[in-house]
């Protein structure tokens, strides 16, 4: 008996040896990191952060008359006859949502290390950055119970006054902390390298906006009120904007283009081919019209003619169909002034607007210094010059006595101003001129907006639905704020 | 060859030996008269003592014996045999009892054997014979239909098919519920099952519930296949086999086509060749569409014989234009594409043994092509069994090596690697002219495809000349777009035995199985010539989209993995196993059997994949990672899961009638975090034989057996991958961009309190055989509960994370399986032998839970779970519908238009399946057949929305292009009234409807019944074995006809694909949604010879 005791005993301990304790602890997941450093996190949330406004709203861009559908495809029953449903744009949401994500991660854990003051007021900016497009398009959303889940599952929306309100006051912490030295974010900081002054310029620039946007319906809004408090830190204008490159490079890396961010939507691939958006969006005819009524440069740098024959800027009217629609052969694509180079920087606000905002401040007697007229101009001349035409060039057009053209010329400055501005907007910031648009109602489009027979409307749509997503998933929430009707229910600063 | 065995086991031969003065050893190998393999466990004992042995799983035993001795063999299920041991050998061959009953031998759980009879739960055991009756080239086709509850999707109709093996159903909502594949008492990674060799198979069994794998933990929650492969043979005489077959593979169900519409795509206005004008397409009067001859879509004029230009002008602008008649070829272009596909399988097998040693080799090798030409897949394989006793001592050791050549045209699908590993079947991605049958489906029937056969080089085919502007040549894919996949794959293991007393086994196991996997996707690069890129006819075609550089650049990619060989769409891990096992036995008072197993089981599995891409290779035809421009795309990923087990199974019998077992098993996993790691499994079986245990039933002349069994059960099931408990950060997109990396947040929240799923099951069922067991009836019902499903439910993705894995809600599946088998003629009695079966399942399933407040959860591609309803279920869009369920349609236009929100279509997996089996057999012809019959379950046909997009589909020429009233549609009149329409026509019957209403983009029109009834398997076999008798070196000859898949009849509302068919992989559970990436539906005949010498 004794003998089989020991065989057994010896027989077991061959499947058990080598079992060690932490032969099962294999919980390090040696694929991805669990954890990630304030720069990483810094780098990787502002080129998503670029890429989301860059490349997101081409919608908004056939909207504003600077892109028609491609008459070599069927109609597009979102874009051309408003037919949208909630989840057409569910990736607008998702998107901004995943970038704030990163952002809210950067602030908190940079909020516990002092030394990381720099990455802290970097997060707060970017947060306002994108809130205030997911609020200038959804109105109500999720802000004060964001980004909790462990507490929160089922975020409560919050109003989108309030959510403006802290906006500004968020900016105002921001801008103090920037001053307060710590660790250089240094290269990871893609924006502005490092330079807490030029962060510090954007973060008023922003505030600048938030203002303005509510003027219309509230010319004395908490965020104009606030303006003076930051004023002496300065805005970005013709000299400074705000504009991204993390080293945008002609090739894939692990599959994902590094072009930048506008250049890979909307242009060509790293083997030089036409990306889809490129052949889908070509000229609009409304647009060129405006561009040549103004004897505008710009057109030959905005679009580029179809080639094979073909050399004048063509287009076809927004939501045209039947036997009149052009195909490709014959409409303009996207020109050489916005296509510059796959390396391009990326803009996040971009000089012009800079100037056109501050200009519009001046008129509304927000900033008191400088005067509208000169700003207008600086920002006329440095979109010619983005856009890769001179200053003398800007100077002779804005000149002329036309109506939105010259400043005296202009009865309505305001007006003038957002003319000019959407002219200067076009392409990668498309969502800005949308929303300018629905502020002020310049330019002033056609009516119907649509030449689609199908088209369920026409006025452009003035909102966004809440995305299926948060139906499903965030029901109770979301039903709190009552049915939503993209044609009637207005965001807060909306006429 | 012996000797060669002799040496590679003599490091085996440890210094065990056993000595008994004055006997001799007497050895030998008991046979079976039934089949004439050998039958392990046999009892040989010397006649009037105690002295005895067991055969080995080799049927071989030793014994030391007295002079003058007599051997007596017993064995339940067979009459006991008495043999003198005069010679050193006796071999015996046992002959089955005729009024023994329920005891057959079954391989269950961990290799161990039972008699039929002992079994508290329901199996089934499919022969050789019946596996390989029909050539199949996998296993798996060879199960189809044969046992109740055991179902076989084939998912495709590639070269390299996808295969899922279900048993009873669903049970995890988004886990593996694939069967777990266990060969020789050791799992084997889900996707080697192709790799082994069917003809080395000796047996195979089906664990169908939780209950009877229990011993095999939480990888068993969905049942387990036990596959035994062949050993040495009997007696000491070599034996050979050789089997060649050959089959052809036909094209068998296709979509209805459209045979009376050319093309026309929807333009307002066109250039007709010879003219610099544009002419309006659309005639302002009649509307009648013109005939456009570079168009992808068939919305056109109706065929009328002329003469029409088809294409642009060859060459250019002033080359030669092709005429073609306007009217349908007398093939169709499906069938011109379509090839006929061959197999052939050459198998060759040697088996020899003695009372000591056997051992068995096999080699084979198999070469098959497809419907689709150029697609190759060429296996071949070797394998080396064998089994060595010495004493108390034996060893068992399996070596199995395949090695497969795949190629095939790409189809866009990836890999594992999450995206950037696999390439699309064309350079443009327009409209589906990305997947090779979409392409097909856009040639019109006028179209006489030998003019494009050669891509590279004719005058209408080539990439500047095609005559269609928006898709692209099919042959340019088959011939410029391919995949290559090379495996190999090593099965091995080796198994140690003990038996030092009669009451007590030990052995230990292991096993290492893998496969390295390498595939290679290429495509070649196109250079557009000045005249392609000018758009002839200005309609932006497929060549002006590559104006930027003239040329679409080659593209490879090329991926690596060890793992279990496989590689599409997901690669499976490789494993070791060591398992030590104790097998006490003792039978007290006579009449109560006892035994204890106890054992312990320790794995690894592991996987690594690496993955390199480029899409822009310098120089045409080189495809090399390294000369390349721009940056090289490259990924890894490893994965480890370790999991040791302690395991218990104990058996308590009295009288033969009457049986106990249970099972308890603790797991603990390294894919859970340390405090939910280990956990136990129970489980408890009884069977119970009123024929035996009750005098009044003994001996009745029409019910002469019948056994009543049930169990309850318990398993886990990690449903988790590793790692996925705790939250990760992921590349962000793009980087790193020179030096600068960047992370971003991963989606999905992971939690460090995950469980495995909990599987419960009731399992009872009834075995009844009537008229002497020529009829017999198996009858289970089964009922499983699963807790803690563990599902990524969507959060709002204002919270961090737009999904949360997490274990939910409670789901139930009941079901009954029916198993009737009868022997109507016996060719004993009748000259004429006919048995027919009848295998039946029916598989309810329900949700019972999922969150508090939950009612439907989104499992992905259409499919849902929802509280009180079957899963997964289809749910999709639907036309707006009066409240009696009529469609309503637009008071202008007819048009019906798409509701919001969704509407549920049914389950998508088969709640019936019927499977019937007959053979007949007279002298030596015998003739099979096993046809197969599901339902009860819905499909949505992606295919459906290419045929309307192209207009190639019979659907839209139904109602002849023209103008009708939407059948049964009514129309709104006021807040909550509807009135019938009859007369509101839809305003256009031709692109306006199919194409540009809501039609086309509503899921409804594209949902069918998933039933079918195919008759799978049909063999008419001729068994030569007394012709070939006088030819002294051959034994025996075989020669039979065969054909699988012969006819397929499917509802009139499917008139698209094999409803088989998914676009999902083999571990997800949601087929139910096919596409354009499954071929059609095949069949298959062909024949086979068979010698053995």
């Amino acid at each position: 008996m004794k003998k089989y005791i020991l065989i057994i005993a010896v027989f077991f301990s061959i499947g058990i040896t080598g079992c060690k304790k932490t032969y099962l602890s294999l919980e390090q997941n040696p694929n991805q990191p669990s954890v990630s450093p304030p720069g990483l996190t810094l780098s990787g949330a502002l080129v998503v952060a670029v890429a989301n406004v860059n490349q997101s709203y081409s919608t908004d861009g056939i909207w504003m008359q600077y892109w028609s559908n491609s008459g070599n495809f069927v109609p597009d029953p979102v874009s051309e006859q408003f037919q949208i449903t909630n989840t057409s744009y569910t990736g607008v949401w998702t998107n901004l949502y995943q970038n704030l994500t990163n952002f809210n991660n950067l602030q908190i854990s940079a909020a516990a290390d002092p030394t990381l003051t720099s990455f802290e007021a970097i997060a707060i900016i970017m947060k306002v950055y994108d809130f205030q497009q997911l609020v200038d398009q959804f109105g109500d959303v999720p802000y004060t119970q964001a980004f909790n889940p462990s507490k929160y599952l089922n975020p409560a929306y919050d109003s989108q006054q309030s959510i403006y309100n802290d906006l500004v006051k968020q900016l105002d912490a921001a801008i103090a902390l920037a001053s307060k030295g710590g660790t250089s974010p240094g290269t990871s900081d893609i924006v502005y390298g490092g330079n807490m002054a030029n962060w510090q310029k954007f973060a008023n620039s922003l505030k600048l906006r938030l203002a303005i946007r509510q003027s219309t319906v509230n010319k004395s809004n908490t965020a104009a009120a606030d303006l003076a408090s930051t004023a002496s830190f300065g805005y970005l204008d013709d000299t400074q904007d705000a504009e991204a490159n993390p080293g945008y490079a002609n090739q894939l890396s692990s599959g994902v283009s590094q072009q930048s961010p506008f250049w890979a939507a909307y242009g060509f691939d790293v083997t030089g081919n036409q990306t889809f958006p490129n052949t889908y969006y070509r000229g609009n005819t409304f647009f060129i019209k405006a561009l040549t009524n103004f004897n505008d440069p710009r057109i030959n740098q905005i679009y580029a003619p179809a080639g094979s024959g073909v050399t004048n800027i063509q287009g076809n009217a927004f939501g045209l169909v039947g036997t009149t629609v052009l195909t490709n052969s014959f409409t303009a694509s996207i020109g050489p002034g916005l296509l510059i180079s796959p390396t391009q920087n990326a803009v996040l606000m971009g000089h012009a607007e800079a100037c056109f905002l501050q200009a519009e401040g001046i008129l509304d007697g927000y900033i008191t210094t400088g005067t509208a007229q000169a700003l207008y101009q600086r920002g006329i001349t440095a979109s010619f010059v983005d856009m890769g035409l001179t200053a003398a060039q800007a100077t002779t057009y804005y000149s002329q006595s036309i109506t939105n053209v010259g400043w005296t010329a202009s009865a309505n400055q305001e007006e003038a101003i957002i003319y000019q501005k959407w002219i200067s907007l076009v392409g990668y910031a498309n969502l800005e001129a949308y929303l300018e648009y629905l502020r002020t109602g310049f330019p002033v489009l056609p009516n119907p907006v649509s030449l689609d027979p199908a088209a369920v409307s026409a006025v452009l749509p003035i909102r966004q639905y809440y995305p299926l997503s948060e139906l499903t998933s965030n029901g109770p929430s979301v039903a709190k704020e009552g049915t939503i009707n993209i044609f009637t229910t207005k965001i807060f600063w909306e006429k | 060859m012996k000797k060669l065995l002799l040496v590679s086991l003599c490091f085996l031969m440890l210094c065990i030996t056993q000595v008994f003065a004055q006997n001799r050893t007497v050895t030998g190998t008991v046979t079976s008269k039934d089949d004439g393999l050998p039958i392990p466990g046999v009892t040989v004992k010397v006649k009037g003592t105690s002295v005895g042995t067991q055969t080995n799983t080799s049927g071989k035993y030793t014994l030391s014996v007295p002079q003058g001795a007599t051997l007596v063999f017993s064995f339940i299920g067979y009459e006991t045999q008495q043999a003198a041991a005069t010679g050193a050998t006796v071999n015996v061959v046992l002959v089955l009892a005729s009024n023994q009953l329920g005891e057959v031998v079954v391989t269950t759980s961990l290799g161990i054997k039972h008699t039929e009879r002992d079994l508290g739960y329901a199996t089934a055991t499919i022969t050789p014979k019946e596996l390989t009756q029909t050539n199949t080239t996998n296993i798996a086709n060879g199960l189809t239909a044969k046992v109740a509850g055991l179902a076989v999707y084939s998912l495709d109709n590639g070269v390299d098919p996808n295969i899922a093996i279900v048993l009873r159903g669903n049970r995890s909502l988004e886990g593996d519920n694939n069967a777990l594949i266990v060969v020789d008492g050791i799992p084997i990674p889900g996707g080697t099952l192709s790799s082994i060799n069917p003809n080395d198979i000796a047996d195979v069994t089906i664990l169908k519930g939780a209950g009877s794998a229990a011993l095999y933990g939480s990888e068993a929650s969905n049942g387990a296949i036990l596959i035994t492969t062949k050993r040495g043979a009997n007696d000491a005489k070599p034996t050979i086999v050789y089997q060649n077959s050959i089959q052809l593979e036909k094209v068998s169900f296709y979509p209805k086509l459209n045979t009376q519409f050319g093309t026309y795509g929807g333009e307002g206005s066109y250039r007709y060749p010879g003219t610099n004008n544009f002419l309006p397409a659309i005639d302002p009067l009649t509307g009648q569409t013109a005939y456009i001859p570079y168009e992808n879509q068939e919305y056109g004029p109706a065929y009328n014989g002329a003469i029409v230009p088809i294409g642009a002008p060859a060459g250019s602008a002033t080359g030669p234009i092709e005429m073609i008649k306007y009217s349908p070829y007398p093939t169709p272009p499906i069938e011109q594409f379509f090839q006929t596909g061959y197999t052939e399988q050459n198998d060759i097998s040697y088996s020899q043994g003695d009372a000591k040693n056997s051992i068995f080799i096999s080699a084979q090798d198999a070469f098959r092509t497809t419907v689709v030409p150029n697609d190759k897949n060429i296996r071949n394989a070797f394998s080396v069994r064998g089994h060595r006793t010495y004493g108390i001592f034996s060893a068992d050791f399996s070596f199995g090596y395949t090695k497969t050549y795949v190629t095939t045209y790409n189809s866009g699908t990836t890999n594992g690697l999450g995206g950037i590993n696999g390439i699309g079947g064309s350079y443009v991605t327009n409209a589906g002219a990305n997947d090779l049958y979409s392409s097909i489906l856009q040639l019109p029937a006028f179209l006489n495809l030998s003019t494009i056969k050669n891509p590279n080089t004719s005058e209408f085919g080539n990439v500047n000349d095609f005559y269609d502007a928006y898709a692209i040549n099919p042959y340019w894919t088959i011939d410029n777009s391919r995949r290559e996949i090379n495996k190999d794959v090593l099965l091995s293991q080796l198994k140690l035995k003990l038996e030092p007393s009669k009451w007590l086994d030990l052995s230990y196991q292991i096993s290492d199985n893998f496969g390295i996997n390498q595939e290679r996707d290429t495509q070649a690069e196109v250079d557009f010539s000045a005249y392609g890129l000018s758009d002839y006819f200005s309609a932006g075609n497929v060549p002006s989209g590559f104006r930027g550089t003239g040329k679409a650049p080659g593209q490879v990619a090329d991926y690596y993995s060890y793992g279990d060989g496989t590689s599409n769409p997901n690669p499976g891990y490789s494993r070791v196993q060591g398992d030590a096992i104790a097998d006490f036995h003792h039978k007290f008072f006579t009449d109560l059997s006892t035994s204890l197993i106890v054992g312990n089981s320790v794995r690894q599995q592991y996987l690594k994949e690496m993955g390199t891409y480029s899409n822009d290779l310098l120089i045409p035809g080189f495809y090399n990672i390294n000369t390349i421009a721009g940056a090289i795309a490259a990924n890894e990923a490893s994965y480890t899961v370790r999991n040791i087990a302690y395991f218990g199974d104990l058996n308590i019998g009295w009288k033969n009638y009457i049986n106990f077992e249970a099972t308890l098993r603790n797991e603990q996993d390294s894919r859970l975090s340390k405090a939910e790691r280990s956990f136990y499994y129970p489980s408890a079986k009884l069977s119970f034989i009123p024929t035996d245990a009750i005098p009044g039933l003994k001996d009745n002349k029409i019910i002469n057996y019948i056994k009543l069994y049930g169990s309850y059960s318990r398993v886990g099931n990690i449903a988790i991958g590793p790692y996925q408990i705790q939250n990760i950060y992921t590349l962000a997109p793009g980087f790193p961009y020179g030096s600068l990396g960047g992370l971003t947040a991963g989606t999905e929240a992971f939690s460090s309190t995950l469980k495995p799923e909990l599987t419960t099951e009731d399992e009872i069922g009834a075995e009844l055989q009537f008229f002497q067991s020529r009829l017999s009836i198996n009858a289970t019902y089964y009922n499983q509960k699963v807790v803690n499903q563990t599902v990524p439910i969507g959060t709002s993705i204002t919270t961090g994370y737009s999904t949360t894995l997490t274990n939910i809600g409670e789901t139930q599946s009941n079901g009954e399986e029916l198993q009737v088998t009868g022997q109507i003629l016996t060719q004993a009695q009748n000259k004429v032998g006919w048995t027919l079966g009848v295998n039946y399942s029916n598989n309810d399933s329900k949700v019972i839970s999922l969150l508090p407040g939950i009612t439907s959860l989104s499992l992905g591609n259409r499919q849902f779970a929802v509280v009180g309803q079957p899963f997964p279920l289809l749910e999709g869009t639907d036309f707006v519908r009066d409240p009696q369920g009529h469609v309503v349609v637009d008071p202008n236009t007819g048009y019906p238009s798409t509701a919001q929100g969704l509407t549920t279509y049914g389950r998508t997996t088969p709640q019936y399946d019927l499977g019937l089996t007959t053979s007949v057999s007279y002298k030596f012809i015998s003739i099979s057949a096993v046809a197969e019959y599901r339902g009860g379950d819905v499909t949505y046909n992606g295919i459906g929305g290419t045929l309307d997009f192209t207009g190639s589909g019979y659907t839209s020429t139904s109602a002849g292009r023209q103008v009708f009233v939407y059948p049964n549609s009514v129309i709104q009149t006021g807040p909550n009234t509807y009135v019938k329409n009859t007369n509101v026509n839809i305003e256009n019957g031709n692109y306006g409807f199919w194409q540009g209403s809501a039609y086309a983009s509503t899921d409804y029109p594209y949902v069918s019944s998933g039933a079918f009834w195919k008759l799978r398997e049909v063999n008419l076999s001729f068994n030569l074995d007394k012709f070939v008798k006088q030819y002294k070196f051959i034994r025996g000859a075989t020669v039979s006809f065969t054909g699988r898949n012969l006819f397929i009849w499917v509802p009139k509302n499917n008139p698209w694909t094999d409803p088989e068919f998914s676009d999902t992989n083999p571990t997800s559970n949601l087929r139910g949604t096919n596409d354009i990436r499954e071929t059609p539906g095949t069949r298959i005949f062909g024949g086979s010879l068979k010698l053995t010498f």
